[in-house]
């Protein structure tokens, strides 16, 4: 059926376009938001297991600048920044994000240079009774062709699970070796 | 990492036919005309898509044998899985981070709740 196709075509190029991911927590949503936004919280939880916060500036208003500089587990500086564009206090923040340097000049990707230079993100923390449920959106921002198509790529071998793929090369790599 | 490497490799992997030779190849190694026939398509055909795979370094080729077999090189693939995890991850272990920290902060404040009841 051609019209189910070009539906579920569409469904899957939006998925391409944009990177979301939600999470509920326990928490009231004012707890949430001051612990997202406040550099004495941040310090404490921000970036990936095993990655440790350097630095932290965040004036959190339209317009305003989160430059954060942390240190991965391999010893390497990733340093990058957030700019408000809008702040609609303890519901919804949208800010451009970068990579950037330590004086917070935008950088490029460091391993991917056709990586967008910005992307447009959005975090919505909503109320569900007791608990906060935070969603994270990020999309190509005044990207080139060429850059969304490094982004669409990127989701596209995300969702087709190339990481299951690996189990299976793992797999080959162990029957090589032996 | 060479810059403009990942990009490559996103070049390769972008289309269908090369993603499923790549598939194919980690089952072990074999030769072009074997990789050709699950594909409705010539051995020309089949032939330039190896090559953009091993220009992309995904692939190498066997010089020794005639039919030069070809064989996956998991490496930069790796990188590319590596690399389209680390958005994921970033966020999924900065959630767990945090969720951590709140449940602290909570216990924190109930603690200071407690002591404030008792000095009453």
């Amino acid at each position: 059926m051609p019209a189910s196709n070009e539906r579920s075509s569409a469904a899957a190029a939006d998925q391409a376009r944009e990177f979301v991911i939600t999470r509920l927590f326990d928490t009231s949503r004012e707890v949430v938001f001051e612990a997202w936004t406040e550099c004495e919280h941040l310090m404490r939880w921000w970036g990936p297991k095993g990655f440790k916060m350097l630095s932290c500036k965040n004036d959190v208003r339209p317009g305003g600048e989160f430059l954060y500089g942390m240190r991965a587990p391999d010893g390497s500086e990733i340093w990058g920044k957030w700019t408000y564009r809008e702040v609609d206090r303890p519901e919804r923040l949208v800010f451009i994000v970068s990579f950037a340097d330590p004086a917070g000049n935008v950088t490029r990707h460091p391993s991917s240079p056709g990586w967008p230079l910005e992307m447009l993100s959005t975090v919505t923390f909503e109320e569900e009774g007791e608990k906060t449920k935070i969603t994270v959106r990020w999309a190509p921002f005044n990207a080139t062709d060429a850059e969304r198509k490094t982004f669409e790529e990127g989701m596209e071998s995300m969702r087709q699970g190339w990481g299951g793929t690996f189990d299976q090369f793992a797999g080959y790599l162990k029957e090589k070796r032996s | 990492m060479n810059a403009g490497h990942l990009d490559a490799t996103f070049a390769a992997l972008a289309d269908p036919t090369r993603r499923a030779i790549l598939a194919r190849l980690t089952a072990g190694e074999t030769s072009v005309t074997e990789l050709a026939k699950p594909f409705e398509m010539s051995l020309p055909a089949v032939s330039k898509h190896l090559k953009v795979l091993e220009r992309a370094g995904l692939i190498a080729r066997g010089r020794e044998a005639q039919w030069r077999p070809c064989r996956l090189d998991p490496a930069p693939l790796k990188e590319v899985a590596d690399w389209v995890e680390h958005y994921r991850r970033f966020w999924d272990e900065s959630f767990d981070r945090l969720d951590d920290y709140l449940r602290h902060l909570q216990s924190k404040e109930k603690r200071k709740h407690a002591r404030k009841q008792r000095e009453k």
